[in-house]
């Protein structure tokens, strides 16, 4: 395009575009669409709310470094996927929360939150090792159904992938976050249970059925 | 035309690859009518990761209804036993298959897939050494590359018989292969490639055929 022609203005604009060329040419951006398959296994026999914030459903990471190109990788979509998957799943019943902590629906024995604590990744030139890994940390956050905490804990997911041959940055990044989107669901899975005060809250609750369930037959014969 | 059959007979070559296979057998192949093998990929190393295309390459060279094997796509059976064998909570020893087989959906799939061999492959292919450089330049009487390239690979990998039915380890097999592939340029690059992540599949996946199948079976 000559510029020259066409004043001061024009050469503004030229220079403008030719900018946004160039800073385009240097910034990626990633968006993870997975899907993931349903974990089987034993259910919790609890109902549980599940509040995926917006921010959580459209999380974007944003990086801009000296030493590195420009990303913007959206996993939003791909872990609103994965843990509605995975909750629903892993008890008798959810229920999608839309808004919380006002308007929760009654007969919720916990609501799960999570949040995204941090995204990490390392490309093959960076770590001189032949794969693309990336690391995320979520805050779980749960709460009963007077919106009191019962407990608070970290899933930290790992993903790698080997050097997509012929495949692009983008394509091997978003392949490497896929999977440890899958190992953030298998750990949420597996470790639900293990976290001491949602193990608590478990066995009161199965403390409770078990009442419920032999309440009828300890009524003395009349 | 004489040049051209030249450079075609060059291009269908390829470099040299050796491949050495060992056999350790506890038990002999029990593969019955409607039994299948699974092979998958161990992942937990951070440093390596064994290849996906390499266990796609065994299971498909394995893959024989016809002559009683039947592979399950590794793929396929992660999803369908999703989150117990993802690189984090698969199995690391056969006797951890025992708690994996006290959840009832885990033990009713497994059966549904008739699942009796579950093969356990870890390793990778690497470059080990690399030498030689090529210039390509353009100009206006044409293009060209001259110079000279080569470089060696790798690949070491062990894969382990689980006999899922009886919870024992059948046995192992390695395949270490090795190979220096070169590339002269005189004008056009010739790729003479030794195939060594393909040769250590082609030889692993013939002797897990002799392996699973009975004798008398290995006929067919």
């Amino acid at each position: 395009m000559n510029c020259l022609p066409y004043g001061i203005k024009a050469i503004g604009k030229c220079a403008a575009l030719a900018l946004a060329a160039l800073v385009a040419a240097c910034s990626h951006t990633v968006r993870v669409d997975g899907q993931f398959p349903q974990p089987i296994g034993d259910k919790h026999p609890l109902t549980v709310g599940v509040y995926l914030s917006d921010d959580f459903r459209q999380f974007t990471y944003s990086e801009n470094r000296d030493d590195r190109d420009e990303w913007n990788i959206n996993t939003g979509r791909a872990q609103k996927n994965l843990f509605e998957t995975v909750l629903s799943s892993m008890f008798k019943e959810t229920v999608n929360i839309n808004q919380y902590p006002s308007n929760l629906p009654t007969g919720v024995d916990l609501v799960i939150v999570p949040e995204v604590r941090e995204l990490q990744f390392t490309m093959p030139r960076e770590t001189r090792v032949n794969i693309f890994e990336v690391w995320i940390k979520y805050d779980m956050h749960a709460y009963d159904s007077q919106g009191d905490a019962v407990a608070e804990w970290v899933i930290t997911a790992y993903g790698k992938t080997p050097t997509a041959f012929l495949k692009s940055q983008e394509a091997a990044l978003a392949q490497a976050i896929n999977v440890a989107l899958r190992d953030a669901g298998a750990t949420l899975y597996t470790g639900f249970e293990r976290v001491p005060e949602l193990q608590a809250f478990l066995a009161n609750k199965q403390r409770a059925l078990t009442l419920q369930q032999t309440e009828p037959d300890e009524v003395p014969p009349q | 035309m004489k040049s051209l059959t030249l450079i075609l007979l060059a291009l269908l070559s390829s470099g040299c690859t050796t491949v050495v296979i060992d056999e350790y057998r506890r038990s002999t192949g029990e593969l019955a009518m409607g039994d299948s093998v699974v092979i998958l990929g161990r992942r937990h190393s951070s440093e390596y990761e064994t290849e996906p295309d390499l266990i796609d390459c065994v299971g498909k060279s394995l893959h024989n209804p016809e002559a009683g094997i039947n592979i399950i796509p590794e793929n396929q059976f992660v999803d369908a036993l999703y989150p117990w064998f993802e690189p984090r909570t698969a199995p690391m020893h056969i006797k951890s298959l025992d708690k994996l087989m006290d959840i009832p959906e885990v033990r009713d799939r497994m059966a549904t897939y008739g699942v009796k061999y579950i093969v356990w492959i870890d390793g990778s292919t690497e470059t080990t050494s690399s030498a030689g450089s090529i210039g390509c330049s353009i100009g206006t009487a044409g293009a060209g590359c001259f110079g000279f390239g080569t470089w060696d690979k790798e690949s070491d990998y062990e894969a382990s018989v689980w006999d899922f039915r009886d919870q024992e380890l059948s046995g192992k097999i390695s395949a270490d292969a090795q190979g220096t592939s070169y590339m002269p340029a005189i004008v056009v690059p010739i790729p003479l490639i030794a195939r060594v992540q393909n040769n250590a599949c082609k030889g692993m996946a013939a002797q897990l055929q002799e392996f699973l199948l009975p004798p008398q079976s290995a006929s067919r």
